[in-house]
C-alpha cells in the first residue's frame, strides 16, 4: 500500500512530476556524458603516451630518473624482458634507449631527443608508427636510418634519403658523430615530437651510445587492462630484479601529463558538484513542497491513525521514486550520447587547426567518450542516495503538523 | 453498557497573554457505549474544539479525557495514533478521503495500517461498502463521486476497523438535503444494527432531531444535555 500511495502520489503533478523527472534526467545525462568525454580524452592521451614513450610501466635503472643519463642503462635485458613477459597481466614490453643529441645537416642544426626503439614492437601501437606523412617507419633490419618530424625535416631542410649527421656524447662521455639517413618524417601535431623528436632502431642507439648488446635505458610495459596497473605493479615488486633496476608508474615517468590529467579532473569534480547541487536543488524543492503543500492531507491521515513515520517514509520513497525516474532516464540519455559519441567521434579538429598538446604529448581531437558502468553507476546511485538524504529535511516537519489546527484551516 | 468516553472538567484555551479565548470552560461529558448522540450549539461554541479533545487530535489545556479508562491526556502522540486507529473513527465534514486511492482502498486503509491481511481487509471492507450502500462503486475515485458517496465512503472508513466511537464533525454538512436524511438513515442504522458510538456535531435541526441524545454547547459550556425534545426549553431557561 505504501508503494501504491506513494507511486500514485507521484502522478498527482504530473506536471511537476515530470519536470523534476526530466532535470533530473538531463543533468544525470549531462553529467555523465562530460565525464565520459574526459576519461575518454584522459584515456586515450593516456594511452597514446604510453605507448610512444615508456609504457604503463617502466624499468629503468634506479638512478636514472633523477639524472637522465645514458650511463644509467639495465643491463641482461633479453632476460630481465623474459621474466617480465611471464607476469599475468603484461600485454608487450619495449626496449629504449634515450638520449640527446645535436642533428646537423647543410642547412643548420637542432638540439634533438634520440630515442632507439624496436621498429617491429613499435609499429604496432606507437602513435608516430601512425603518424608517418612521408618515407616509411623504421625497421628492425634498418642502420643508420633515422625518422624525423616534418618541423624538423622542414627547419633542416630535410628530404627522405637526406644525410644528418647526429652528434652526442656516448656513455663514456666521448664526443661521438654518427651520419645517418632520412627514412620518413612523422606530424603528431606537438612541436616538441615533431620539432626535436628523432627516433632510430635500437640496435643503432646502442652503437651511437656506446652500450652493450643486450642493453637499454627504459624497458616499457604496455598492459592488458591499464586499470590493473597497481596489481602488475605489485607482481613485478616480487619477481625478481637486477639489483640497480627499479620499476615505475607511468604517473612518475610522465608526471606533467598526470599532473595534467589531475588537475583537468579536479576541475571536472568542481563542474560536477556545481551541476549535482542544482539538479539535488531542484529534488530538495519538489520534496519541500510537496510536503508544504500536504499539511491538509497528512493531518487527516494523521487523525485516522496513520503514525508519522509512515507518511515520513512514504514522502521518502515519493522522493526515490522520481529519482528514480530521473537517473534511469540519465543514465540512458547519457549512456546513448556517450555511446554515440564513442561510436562516431567527435570532432574538435574545426577548433583547434593547429592541434593540441599538453606537455609536449599531443591530444586527438576526434573525442570519444569513455563508456563506463562505474561512471553510470556513481551518478545514478549519488543522485538517489543524496535525495533520500535531502529529502530527511522537509519530512521533520510531518510529525509538527498541528492536526486539528491544519484540518480546521482547510474547511 | 460500558463507558466509552469520559470528559472530566475539560477546559481549553486558545492564543497567550492577554488575548485569551477560553473555547471549552470545565465541560464534563460521559458518553455509553451505543449512544448516537449530536452535539449542537452556534459556530465558535466549541463543538470543533470538544470533538477534536474527545478524537486526541487536540489536548485540554486542564481536565482529563479517558477513552474506554485509558487517559489521553498522558499519551504520547504515537500511542495517540494507535488508539485512533484502533478505538475512533472520523468522518469529516469535507469528506477527506485520500485522493489517488479508490472508495475501496480508502475504506481498507485503516485496516491495512493494523496489518489486516489482505484477505481479510477485501472481504471486510467489500461487507462494510455493501452496508453503506455503495456496491459496485469501490473501484472509483473520490473525484468520480457525488458527495453523498464521497461521505458514505468516509462513513465506511470509520467503521470498517469496528471503532468503539465513531466522531463525525458536521457530516450532513456538505451535502444537500436528501443525501443528507440518506446519511443519517444510515448512520441510525449501523448504530442500531451495529451498536457502534456515534458523536457528531451538527447544525442541522434534523439531524439534531434524529439523535435519542443531544449535548447543546453554548460558549464553551455544556447548556443542555439531554432528549433532543427538551433542548430549546433548558437552552431559553
Amino acid at each position: 500500500m505504501l508503494l501504491r500511495l506513494a507511486w500514485r502520489s507521484i502522478w498527482r503533478n504530473l506536471r511537476r512530476t515530470l519536470i523534476t523527472a526530466s532535470s533530473i534526467s538531463l543533468g544525470v545525462a549531462f553529467a555523465i556524458f562530460m565525464v565520459c568525454l574526459a576519461e575518454g580524452v584522459y584515456s586515450k592521451m593516456t594511452d597514446d603516451v604510453v605507448k610512444m614513450h615508456s609504457g604503463h610501466l617502466t624499468i629503468e635503472h634506479s638512478d636514472y630518473r633523477d639524472a637522465p643519463s645514458v650511463d644509467l642503462f639495465i643491463n641482461e635485458a633479453s632476460s630481465l624482458r623474459k621474466n617480465v613477459d611471464q607476469i599475468p597481466g603484461v600485454s608487450q614490453t619495449k626496449l629504449l634507449i634515450r638520449g640527446q643529441g645535436v642533428a646537423r645537416t647543410g642547412t643548420g642544426a637542432s638540439g634533438v631527443a634520440v630515442m632507439g626503439v624496436e621498429p617491429s614492437s613499435e609499429v604496432q601501437n606507437s602513435p608516430i608508427a601512425r603518424s608517418m606523412v612521408e618515407g616509411d617507419y623504421l625497421e628492425d633490419s634498418d642502420d643508420a636510418k633515422v625518422i624525423v618530424g616534418k618541423n624538423m625535416a622542414k627547419r633542416l631542410k630535410l628530404d627522405i634519403g637526406k644525410k644528418l649527421v647526429i652528434t652526442t656524447n656516448n656513455a663514456a662521455g666521448d664526443l661521438v658523430e654518427v651520419l645517418c639517413r632520412v627514412k620518413g618524417t612523422f606530424q603528431t601535431g606537438t612541436e616538441e615530437a615533431d620539432g626535436h623528436l628523432v627516433q632510430v632502431p635500437i640496435s643503432f642507439a646502442q652503437k651511437l651510445y656506446g652500450l652493450p648488446e643486450d642493453s637499454a635505458t627504459q624497458m616499457g610495459i604496455l598492459l592488458e587492462d591499464p586499470d590493473e596497473q597497481q596489481a602488475v605493479l605489485k607482481r613485478l615488486g616480487a619477481a625478481k630484479m637486477e639489483g640497480s633496476a627499479t620499476v615505475r608508474p607511468w604517473e612518475e615517468v610522465m608526471p606533467e601529463v598526470a599532473s595534467y590529467i589531475k588537475v583537468d579532473r579536479g576541475s571536472n569534480y568542481v563542474f560536477q558538484i556545481l551541476l549535482l547541487t542544482i539538479i539535488l536543488f531542484t529534488i530538495f524543492n519538489t520534496i519541500l513542497m510537496s510536503v508544504l503543500e500536504r499539511s491538509h492531507e497528512f493531518a487527516v491521515l494523521q487523525a485516522i491513525g496513520t503514525p508519522p513515520a509512515d507518511l515520513q517514509r512514504q514522502v521518502v520513497l515519493e522522493s526515490t521514486l522520481i529519482a528514480l525516474l530521473g537517473c534511469i532516464g540519465g543514465v540512458i540519455l547519457g549512456g546513448l550520447g556517450s555511446y554515440a559519441g564513442n561510436v562516431y567521434g567527435i570532432d574538435f579538429r574545426g577548433f583547434y587547426e593547429d592541434g593540441l598538446s599538453v606537455s609536449g604529448f599531443s591530444i586527438e581531437l576526434i573525442l570519444r567518450p569513455k563508456i563506463s558502468a562505474y561512471i553510470f553507476a556513481r551518478f545514478g546511485c549519488f543522485v538517489l542516495v543524496t535525495t533520500i538524504l535531502l529529502s530527511l529535511i522537509p519530512i521533520r516537519r510531518i510529525p509538527r503538523i498541528a492536526i486539528s489546527d491544519a484540518i480546521r484551516e482547510a474547511k | 453498557m460500558g463507558q466509552i468516553i469520559e470528559l472530566d472538567s475539560v477546559t481549553k484555551d486558545y492564543g497567550q497573554g492577554e488575548v485569551i479565548v477560553h473555547a471549552l470552560c470545565g465541560v464534563d461529558l460521559v458518553l455509553e457505549a451505543g449512544e448516537f448522540t449530536a452535539m449542537a450549539g452556534p459556530s465558535g461554541s466549541g463543538k470543533s474544539t470538544l470533538l477534536n479533545i474527545v478524537g486526541g487530535l487536540d489536548n485540554p489545556t486542564s481536565g482529563s479525557v479517558n477513552l474506554e479508562g485509558e487517559d489521553m491526556t498522558r499519551l504520547s502522540r504515537t500511542k495517540l495514533s494507535r488508539l485512533r486507529r484502533d478505538r475512533v473513527g472520523f468522518v469529516f465534514q469535507s469528506y477527506n478521503l485520500i485522493p489517488i486511492l479508490t472508495a475501496m482502498e480508502n475504506a481498507e486503509y485503516i485496516l491495512m495500517l493494523q496489518g489486516i491481511s489482505a484477505t481479510e481487509r477485501k472481504s471486510r471492507v467489500n461487507q462494510v461498502l455493501n452496508e453503506v450502500g455503495l456496491e459496485g462503486l469501490g473501484d472509483r475515485f473520490p473525484r468520480e463521486l457525488s458527495g453523498g458517496q464521497q461521505q458514505r465512503v468516509a462513513i465506511a472508513r470509520a467503521i470498517a476497523a469496528e471503532p468503539a466511537l465513531v466522531l463525525a464533525d458536521e457530516p450532513t454538512a456538505n451535502v444537500d438535503s436528501q443525501t443528507a436524511g440518506a446519511l443519517l438513515d444510515l448512520m441510525v442504522k449501523l448504530n442500531e444494527e451495529k451498536g457502534i458510538t456515534f458523536l457528531f456535531s451538527t447544525h442541522d435541526q434534523r439531524v439534531m432531531d434524529r439523535a435519542r441524545r443531544l449535548v447543546v454547547l453554548t460558549d464553551g459550556k455544556i447548556t443542555h444535555d439531554g432528549s433532543p425534545e427538551h433542548a430549546q426549553r433548558d437552552v431559553e431557561s
